[in-house]
């Protein structure tokens, strides 16, 4: 009899092991990056889905105001960390331009840091790494791919991406689809041809391309739409969602007449064959850089009574658009802070652009500025409030261009007068703004996260981590930084415990619930 | 036999053992020839000395580049930085740190010496200069000259004025300086260059004539090129903001645009057009930065507490009071007002046309 109470209880024993969430860096697989586990932040958006929203718990608004530091990990270095890290097997990876850390995600001690300068390339930022079957997928500023051993950030191979030589450069983190690594490429300065490219997560061999322009010279056509930031992936219907950037020369439109197809759009893309399925122009013939690379948002939801494949995006132009997915048609387009750029919205639910708004000799005065109403920070969608939270930056600035300026690359100046940075909880379904909560003058440059159990978290200009009532914008706790959050909070589940990571500065902070206070009362998952 | 065999294979798998799981932070070398040789030009390089080499690889070449190149637009070249700063200015900033440069206080005696011999010593490319220069006495356009000023522009001045002379982070355009325009065989560029420009934060340079030379023969080239190929931003010149109607324009200073409620063309803007001209009398005409608010604080008791708005976040207030002395105090246990007369300029951003912004230029321009 004791035999089998003692067999019984080692079988339980078993059983709940092999119950325990087991994601190791070797077995993340693409099964892993479709529903990941509690114990990881497999990718940067965290899902395919780009929401950004965690189904956590454990901490709640009724406890956060607890809320204290597990760890911190400072770089040394001065490079903003604009990178959403990857939490895999218990390992934090992240990055800044050239540099990769792989730190335990328990003690916030270093495991390994790869490290290779380059001299070339815009060293503007970098979002992190993409992780598939234990191997890392990191862009560097001069245009390469390189894949490396999670394990010790030793290097298995490296492929060139772009020219930086013509005046590419790269700063993403890659987007991995089954067997393709998705990269994007950035470059304004001169009048390039932008594409995405799918390579094999294996060999490093290119697998396809998509060009969002043609090579500059074909006739009819213009330069630009770059694939700056990570894009988002819808598996039931099999589409890569994607934001291009301005065309190019910038502010200056006259040798580019028209639509300028597909610079400043979405597109949907099919990811085994690089084809375009349909493209989605949020700024046709943009003349104010405003890039609509910002993260395209996969919301399933009721639409007005109807049940709707959304895609959202709160676009630097200062417009917030709701697509259906599947079709590409728009639901919603409206502004969500000032604009003055435009002459109202076409029947496609496009801006109209303004030509009294084009850059000019003597000055235009434009709302949003050149960094526009919003940039690569991440927002959030919450399924339960139905709001769409991000950090937006109502702004002004005056636009030159002349005939003097030439017509390639940059092509006149902008200027930034004033600007403020404010979190917007939008609703999805009429872009009404139902909270908003002021972060500072200038403007603060956080990305948001939100939580199952009503939390919002971001930051302010002031250095200061914030977290909000996602209901209504209420600040529950803060913590000061140091320094301005420039990347996009994460969350994850470790050793039983909830933790955020945020980065101010060069320094990397995990906060968690003390120990102590973490009853079995508490942790029970509750709304 | 057998117990002293078995101590040593003992020996050699704990040492095994204790050797396997000590992980080392992986520093990538394989790029790291590549990196050095795309940073390389023609020429020899005169040998740095090993300590001092080795001194700025662990301490600086993490921010400044392995070949002193600097990683722009964040960090500047240190390439010559012995004609910019003298060596107590530079011991300075090394023990100090400045701005995001972080402080190396114990990097002193030999170390230090070594050091800086180091950054005194030329660059691959600035050995270049000096016999470039000399083969090249006729005609200032020859391209071994631009070649060398580009060189040592990138070094020295690319940080503000941008690699293609045309503007930087906070140096303007050479293309459209009426001065560099205006130069011949760097007579004019050379004067701004050995002075520098302290009240606009240019720094000195120490150049020989010929580094000089080659410097404005690299600015000439550029200014010629400034009409093509070249992508960065450009500028705004004080001719390009003349299309507005000073009559208009006091009008709307007076009437709509509210300005007359603070302002007056005859008391704090009298000779504003001495003071700023071209974009930046716009840019603070729309928008002065640095404009000072006031803040009354009430503190628990009742007393009121008046100074200049030093720093407001949700969580806390300061001020300078009247003593310059700066108090502050979390918002959540004290009332505050503040009053932001510039305010005044945000509430007008949605209400310009653009005319009015070019008339109300116009007519400002007149008070002089």
């Amino acid at each position: 009899m004791k035999f089998v109470k003692h067999l019984s209880v080692l079988a339980a024993g078993v059983l709940s092991f092999s119950l325990l969430p087991a994601l190791t860096a070797q077995s993340l697989d693409a099964a892993q990056l479709l529903k990941p586990s509690a114990d990881s932040w497999p990718q940067y958006h965290g899902d395919y889905s780009g929401e950004r929203h965690s189904h956590l718990t454990q901490i709640t608004p009724q406890n956060v105001g607890g809320l204290t530091l597990a760890w911190a990990f400072q770089t040394g270095q001065t490079a903003e960390i604009k990178a959403s890290p990857l939490l895999v097997d218990g390992v934090l990876y992240f990055t800044v331009p050239d540099n990769i850390w792989a730190v335990d995600a328990r003690s916030g001690h270093v495991l390994w840091h790869f490290n290779k300068p380059t001299t070339q390339g815009l060293h503007i930022g970098q979002r992190g790494v993409a992780m598939y079957k234990g191997w890392l997928y990191f862009m560097t500023p001069d245009a390469h791919l390189i894949s490396l051993n999670a394990k010790d950030g030793t290097v298995r191979w490296d492929v060139v991406i772009a020219d930086v030589n013509l005046g590419y450069w790269t700063t993403m983190a890659p987007l991995i689809i089954g067997n393709h690594v998705i990269v994007g490429v950035s470059g304004d300065f001169d009048n390039l041809s932008g594409y995405l490219r799918s390579i094999d997560p294996e060999t490093g061999k290119e697998q396809w391309q998509w060009n969002s322009t043609p090579p500059a010279g074909t006739p009819n056509s213009t330069t630009g739409g770059m694939t700056w930031m990570t894009g988002t992936y819808d598996p039931a219907l099999n589409l890569v969602y994607w934001g291009t950037g301005n065309p190019t020369p910038v502010l200056s439109g006259a040798t580019r007449p028209g639509d300028n197809p597909y610079t400043c759009s979405v597109v949907a893309i099919n990811p085994d064959t690089g084809k375009l399925v349909w493209g989605f122009q949020v700024s046709p013939h943009d003349t104010h850089d405003w890039d609509a690379v910002e993260t395209p948002v996969l919301v399933d939801a009721d639409f007005h009574g109807q049940p709707r494949k959304m895609l959202m995006q709160s676009s630097r132009n200062g417009y917030f658009f709701v697509l259906d997915r599947v079709t590409g048609k728009s639901l919603l387009t409206v502004p969500y802070g000032p604009v003055n750029w435009a002459l109202g919205t076409d029947k496609q639910g496009r801006p109209i652009p303004n030509p009294a708004k084009e850059p000019a000799p003597d000055g235009r005065l434009i709302a949003p500025d050149e960094g526009g109403m919003t940039n690569y920070r991440s927002p959030s969608f919450d399924p339960e409030t139905g709001l769409f939270i991000v950090d937006a930056h109502p702004s002004y600035s005056i636009y030159f261009a002349k005939p003097a300026d030439g017509n390639y690359g940059w092509a006149g100046a902008d200027y930034g007068l004033w600007g403020k940075g404010v979190i917007e909880a939008i609703d999805y379904q009429t872009g009404k703004i139902r909270w908003s909560h002021e972060v500072g003058a200038g403007g603060a440059g956080a990305g948001v996260l939100t939580t199952d159990s009503g939390l919002t978290f971001t930051g302010d200009a002031y250095g200061n981590v914030l977290a909000l009532d996602t209901h209504n914008g209420k600040t529950l706790w803060h913590a000061g930084m140091g320094g301005a959050m420039q990347s996009s909070p994460i969350t994850y589940d470790l050793d039983g415990r909830q933790y955020l990571v945020t980065s101010s500065g060069g320094v990397l902070f995990a906060w968690v619930l003390p120990q102590s206070a973490m009853s079995t009362k508490s942790s029970r998952a509750h709304k | 036999m057998q117990r002293f065999r078995n101590a040593i294979l003992l020996a050699v798998g704990a040492g095994f053992l204790i050797f396997q799981p000590m992980l080392r932070p992986i520093y990538a070398a394989s790029e790291g020839a590549t990196a050095g040789a795309r940073s390389q030009s023609s020429g020899a390089a005169a040998e740095p000395e090993k300590p001092g080499a080795e001194a700025y690889a662990n301490h600086c070449a993490i921010c400044h580049g392995e070949q002193r190149e600097g990683i722009l637009p964040s960090f500047p070249p240190l390439l010559g930085i012995t004609h910019q700063l003298t060596d107590p200015q530079i011991v300075d900033l090394i023990h100090k740190g400045k701005g995001r440069m972080p402080a190396f206080p114990t990097v002193q005696n030999d170390e230090l010496t070594a050091l800086l011999r180091y950054l005194a010593s030329p660059g691959p490319s600035t050995s270049a200069v000096t016999s470039n220069a000399k083969d090249n006495a006729a005609g200032v356009h020859s391209s071994g000259l631009v070649e060398a000023g580009n060189a040592l522009f990138r070094q020295n001045c690319a940080f503000c004025h941008g690699r293609d002379t045309m503007g930087g982070e906070t140096g303007p355009d050479l293309t459209r300086s009426k001065l560099a325009l205006s130069d011949v065989n760097g007579d004019k560029i050379s004067e701004v260059v050995r002075d520098g420009r302290p009240e606009k934060k240019m720094p000195a340079f120490r150049f020989s004539s010929e580094e000089l030379l080659s410097l404005a023969a690299f600015i000439h080239s550029q200014q010629v090129k400034a009409a093509s190929k070249k992508g960065g931003r450009r500028g705004v010149d004080v001719s390009d903001l003349q299309t507005g109607n000073v009559d208009m324009g006091k009008q709307y200073f007076n009437g709509a645009g509210t300005c007359a409620k603070c302002h007056s063309a005859t008391g704090d803007l009298a000779g504003i057009a001495n003071r700023y001209e071209g974009l930046q009398l716009e840019e603070r005409m729309l928008y002065p930065r640095g404009a000072k608010s006031h803040v009354t604080v009430t503190l628990p008791s009742g007393s009121k507490i008046t100074g200049t708005l030093a720093y407001l976040d949700e969580f806390v207030v300061g001020l300078r009071d009247s003593d310059d002395t700066y108090h502050s105090w979390p918002t959540s246990k004290v009332k505050y007002a503040v009053d932001s007369p510039v305010n005044a300029h945000v509430d007008l951003f949605s209400k310009y046309t653009d005319a009015d912004i070019h008339n109300l230029m116009a007519y400002l321009q007149t008070l002089r």
